[in-house]
């Protein structure tokens, strides 16, 4: 059996837990324009109408990540860029996502993305409202060239709100050292 | 990307590679188009003396979260309207500034039947001129067989 120094049992209960669960504004036809303009992607699905609905997708769809950046700072709350820098002259820019779960707290400095797999079921529709759900799906913990290494796995659930039909599930890596 | 020029799962051998994506010279203008038609206003992607002088990086970044995109292009441009980009997994390996042009790049490894479908594995990754990868990772796609069923939309995993 291996020893571990980080992941104790109250560590280890983390596993499981979830964040909320929040709903987006229905996507925009405009926004899905200045999202396939910004990575150049040309398919006719995601601008053409009169295509789209030859196709299986019966109308425009949004790009197969599009819901993963489809949670934007609502309306009418204090501006959350200005209220930062007033703290924090040298704010990094970054706003803090808010559906993930609790994470557990270690006595580690740096944290790094160590991955991402993505599974895909369908392409969300104009019009469409989003629900997103994030959990912890495992913790473990390895030895690193640099000490150890601990493992956070996240699973982040996205569906149509309205029809409760799945869209993407991605995984993250986070380790901490 | 019409369905005229579908790819079917029969046409797929090993070793084949994946119609490659190729977007650059990338520009700070570019980078500022992503972020702001995400809503990203991480400084190191727009804010050169921030990015050099607070996380100490040679210059602004190409987003982690662009390259993202354009590696999910690649397959779904491939498998055409009637195929699937079901599964893709990667690292972010090595950073991207302006100026370089950036090669999307699958290669075939493995291929099998299964329910009356094509499923096609290929490793795949982002590359620079100097062929440093970015963003190396994998990819399960699912391709008509030819005279078989049609990938069923919304997309069902197959048991097991």
């Amino acid at each position: 059996m291996t020893t571990s120094a980080y992941v104790t049992n109250e560590v280890k209960s983390y596993i499981g837990n979830e964040g909320p669960e929040i709903v987006s504004d229905p996507i925009d036809r405009s926004e899905i324009r200045r999202f396939i303009q910004a990575i150049m992607d040309q398919d006719p699905i995601h601008w053409n109408n009169t295509h789209a609905k030859t196709t299986r997708y019966g109308a425009i769809v949004a790009p197969p990540l599009f819901v993963t950046h489809w949670f934007r700072t609502p309306a009418g709350i204090p501006d959350p860029l200005s209220q930062n820098f007033k703290e924090n002259p040298n704010f990094d820019g970054l706003l803090k996502e808010k559906n993930g779960p609790d994470l557990p707290p270690l006595p580690l400095k740096r944290a790094l993305n160590g991955g991402n797999e993505i599974e895909f079921f369908r392409y969300p529709q104009i019009g469409e409202r989003i629900s997103s759900k994030g959990k912890i799906v495992d913790i473990f913990e390895k030895e690193g060239r640099s000490g150890r290494l601990v493992f956070i796995v996240t699973e982040t659930t996205y569906k149509g709100y309205e029809n409760n039909e799945l869209i993407l599930i991605a995984r993250q890596t986070l380790i901490r050292r | 990307m019409t369905g005229i020029n579908q790819l079917y799962y029969d046409e797929i051998q090993v070793g084949d590679d994946v119609t490659p994506l190729i977007k650059g010279p990338m520009t700070t203008s570019h980078i500022m188009r992503w972020s702001s038609a995400m809503e990203n206003w991480h400084r190191i992607h727009y804010d050169k003396e921030f990015a050099t002088n607070h996380d100490g990086l040679p210059t602004v970044l190409i987003n982690g979260s662009w390259k993202q995109q354009i590696i999910c292009q690649l397959i779904k441009d491939w498998v055409g309207e009637q195929g699937w980009l079901w599964k893709i997994s990667f690292q972010h390996r090595a950073m991207n500034v302006p100026g370089e042009t950036l090669t999307t790049w699958g290669k075939v490894t493995f291929k099998y039947e299964l329910e009356g479908m094509g499923f096609v594995e290929c490793d795949i990754g982002i590359k620079n001129e100097e062929n440093i990868e970015a963003c190396p990772g994998k990819s399960t796609a699912v391709l008509p067989i030819r005279g078989g069923k049609p990938i069923p939309y919304p997309f069902i995993p197959p048991k097991g």
